[in-house]
């Protein structure tokens, strides 16, 4: 069967380019390794509290046994269990010393169902600096070659979020933010006299503040600030390919889609130099097919695609496909993550919110902006001032009967978070392989991962733990808890950078396309193409680079140059 | 991705706040009226074990003026979770926390815990709520694991004993409507309103 392009993976870069090349004519294939999913019925955020079974906790025998990795996440519970990988049927090794916490779902839609939805852009200093420190290989774009591809991706994705006018934080096309409450508003205040340089904004984020006409016609819907989001909206309130990208695509009439259909390798021509097609095994059946296409779009997150491409050997490209560098599976980077400060602010305003919003503050980069850092790179916060729950009323100290109704009842005093995301610097000893010896049971080799954290890591964990005090304390905040101990790699579900953009064909994988420098009709625009990561949350930049190269492609191949 | 997201994140801070402790009336039912009044489907536990969860459940969230553990079907949740979610060593922890108090009723007055009046529950509960709870050493919570692990009480099965039928008394519909608010679809955002004497903690999130 024969299309004009086949998109690996149906998650946050596969929807967006899907749609892209469908708009732009292209009769376009989407293959899913996990199930179908339906947007609104496969969802389960209509459950009332009361509703959910097990009161969401999930059998702690099937947890140990089948969820070991995932029930890391916070957001893996009886309502959501469905989106989630059983560990048991996806094994992948670390070495013993490193461990790698890899969170993922198989199904139509992918990681975009359960996306944390935080959506900042990459700054100019981002894409410099690589080529700055010398840690990894230098962007082959800069800002402005994205900055058109940002506002495009957040006028149809919706993002909410303010103008602030930052260099290290740009601006983009927003709906109105989710506003600060009164306690972060003073927060905001304290923080911003006492650090001149630091800022204290609303959270950006993908969810509709007010769905526009153009996400009306895709049945999406203005958030009811219900923070059911990791259950899948039925609103279509958050971006996803569910609700947002795929039926975008699917308008155009060039969409198709096959889901349990695990991508196996990818076949190069080494007559033409180019990818044919795409060697898939139904998951149900276990029968192979290929498909072929003119282009090929590799968005099967960043660990998904490196562990293709390794696949992909042949005579020609023994070290697998595009691999002359040797770097496809290197540079593996996640985001610093967990490390976080909260305080109990004893002057916080009689004031209380309603609705449960999607999002919180966001602090900016300020370390090697407008602040030293006693290492390379920097981090940015992310946080919230609320009432402190009535979990915490009734269970942080003993006591029963009516006391413990009593003080339940009553509203709680203002507590204040923020949690730091450092940058990883990008090292090609972070690398993804294939284990020879162990495959899966679709008889595909499993990935061994290899990640940790370095020096500069480590010095930028101990500077946001300070950096959080300090600002928790500006605010007459008492600090009750400091998690100072960053999660394990892979945690913050950010990986990046297995088949990495650079100029220099010896050490990078793609071009400023996102083409690969090897096989001119294969793109990559998930993860695995970041050169480097910033603070930022990624997806917007997968995303954008998404859009980007399919516009790409497609004016290449109309010109006959693939 | 997971910036876990913020009301799950901060759902993680409230866990590490228990870690560090930052943050009185009688049952209504009497021994005779608690199995009745909390009558399950399909019973895990025997009848006399149920009575003393019922009674357990009673005196740490009695009826008041508003509905009670009981009124919540929170020992019947109990008992479906031992089959639906207990491991075989959760199901050992928690009926070992349950007959070490009726032990202690038995100690300070010849009977059951279930057979005592509801003073004699509350006050004995009290007692033995102050000294299951400490923590020991200080414990810092440093990163995701430990909290998650939860606290290190002095005695754990009474711990989750208690967590248990705290957590599903207070995600209960009568404890939703009743003792906090919950809204399933709040609409707009609204980041400033004022406190009234009518204002209650609002639940909801991750639940």
């Amino acid at each position: 069967m024969m299309f004009d392009a086949i998109v690996i993976g149906s998650g946050m870069s596969g929807g967006i380019a899907a749609k892209e090349l469908c708009e732009r004519g292209l009769k376009t294939l989407v293959l899913e390794r996990g199930r179908k999913m339906e947007h609104g019925t496969s969802y389960t955020d209509w459950m009332q509290p009361w509703d959910i079974p097990n009161a969401g906790m999930i059998p702690e025998e099937e947890l140990a046994r089948d969820y070991p990795v995932q029930s890391q996440c916070y957001a893996v519970s009886t309502a959501t269990k469905q989106y989630w990988v059983k560990d048991s049927e996806h094994p992948y090794t670390t070495p013993e010393n490193k461990p790698f916490s890899w969170i993922r779902g198989n199904h139509l839609g992918g990681r975009s169902l359960m996306w944390g939805r935080q959506s900042y852009r990459m700054s100019p200093q981002d894409f410099e600096a690589n080529a700055k420190d010398g840690h990894g290989s230098d962007w082959p774009i800069r800002y402005e070659d994205l900055a058109p591809w940002y506002d495009h991706i957040e006028r149809f994705i919706g993002v909410s979020g303010s103008r602030e006018g930052l260099e290290q934080l740009p601006d983009g096309e927003f709906l109105p933010p989710f506003a600060l409450n009164d306690a972060e508003l003073l927060f905001k205040k304290a923080v911003e006299d006492k650090f001149p340089g630091r800022k204290v904004i609303p959270g950006r984020v993908a969810n509709l503040s007010k769905a526009q006409p153009h996400h009306e016609e895709l049945g999406r819907g203005s958030c009811q600030n219900r923070s059911l989001c990791e259950r899948g909206c039925s609103l279509g309130a958050y971006h996803s390919s569910l609700s947002s990208s795929l039926p975008a695509a699917e308008r155009t009439g060039n969409l198709t889609i096959i889901t349990d259909a695990i991508v196996h390798s990818i076949v190069h021509d080494p007559k033409t130099g180019k990818a044919t097609g795409v060697r898939v095994i139904d998951s149900n059946t276990g029968a192979g097919q290929t498909y072929e296409a003119k282009v090929i779009f590799s968005c099967a997150s960043s660990i998904g695609t490196a562990q293709i491409l390794l696949n992909s050997k042949s005579d020609a490209m023994p070290n697998g496909l595009a691999n002359t560098s040797g770097m496809v599976g290197r540079n593996l980077m996640d985001h610093l993550y967990a490390l976080t400060v909260a305080g109990i602010m004893p002057q916080g305003p009689d004031t209380y919110y309603h609705g449960r919003r999607p999002t919180g503050l966001y602090i900016p980069r300020f370390r090697n902006v407008t602040e030293d850092g006693e290492f390379l790179r920097g981090y940015g916060y992310q946080g919230a001032a609320s009432r402190m729950s009535w979990r915490n009323a009734a269970l942080g100290k003993p006591g029963l009967g009516a006391e413990l109704k009593d003080r339940t009842r009553k509203l709680g005093p203002w507590m204040v978070h923020i949690s730091g995301f450092g940058e990883m610097l990008p090292n090609p000893e972070n690398r993804v392989t294939l284990n020879a010896n162990k495959v899966d049971k679709w008889g595909m080799p499993t990935v061994h991962i290899e990640c940790s954290h370095g020096e500069n890591e480590r010095k930028m964990a101990k500077h946001i733990i300070t950096d959080a005090k300090a600002m928790i304390e500006a605010v007459g905040g008492i600090v009750v808890s400091t998690m100072t101990e960053p999660g394990t790699p892979g945690l913050g579900i950010h990986e990046m950078g297995t088949a990495c953009m650079g100029k220099d064909p010896r050490t990078s994988v793609l071009n400023k396309h996102n083409q690969a420098h090897d096989v001119p009709n294969l793109f990559v625009t998930d993860g695995a193409a970041m050169a480097s990561g910033g603070c930022q949350n990624p997806s917007l930049t997968y995303m954008a680079l998404s859009a980007r190269a399919a516009d790409t492609a497609t004016k290449f191949l109309k010109e006959g140059l693939l | 991705m997971k910036n876990p997201m913020l009301i799950d994140r901060r759902t993680l801070i409230e866990r590490a706040l228990m870690l560090v402790g930052a943050g009185a009336a009688a049952g209504t039912f009497s021994a005779s009226a608690l199995a009745s009044a909390a009558a399950r489907t399909k019973p895990y536990l025997d009848s006399a074990t149920f009575a003393l969860l019922t009674a357990v459940a009673d005196t740490i969230v009695p009826r008041t003026d508003t509905a009670g553990a009981i009124d919540a079907k929170v020992p019947a949740t109990i008992d479906a979770l031992l089959v639906n979610w207990a491991s075989g060593e959760r199901r050992y922890q928690l009926s070992q926390a349950l007959v070490e108090i009726d032990g202690l009723a038995h100690t300070a007055h010849g009977k059951g815990f279930a057979q005592l009046s509801a003073t004699e529950r509350l006050a004995l509960l009290k007692s033995h709520d102050e000294a299951a709870l400490k923590v020991g050493a200080v414990q810092a919570p440093r990163s995701i694991k430990n909290i998650m692990a939860g606290p290190a009480f002095a005695n754990p099965g009474y711990g989750k004993l208690k967590e248990l039928i705290v957590l599903l008394y207070y995600i209960s519909e009568p404890a939703l409507t009743q003792e906090l608010s919950y809204i399933h679809a709040p609409g707009e955002w609204q980041p400033s309103i004022p406190v009234t004497s009518e204002t209650r903690p609002a639940a909801g999130g991750m639940f």
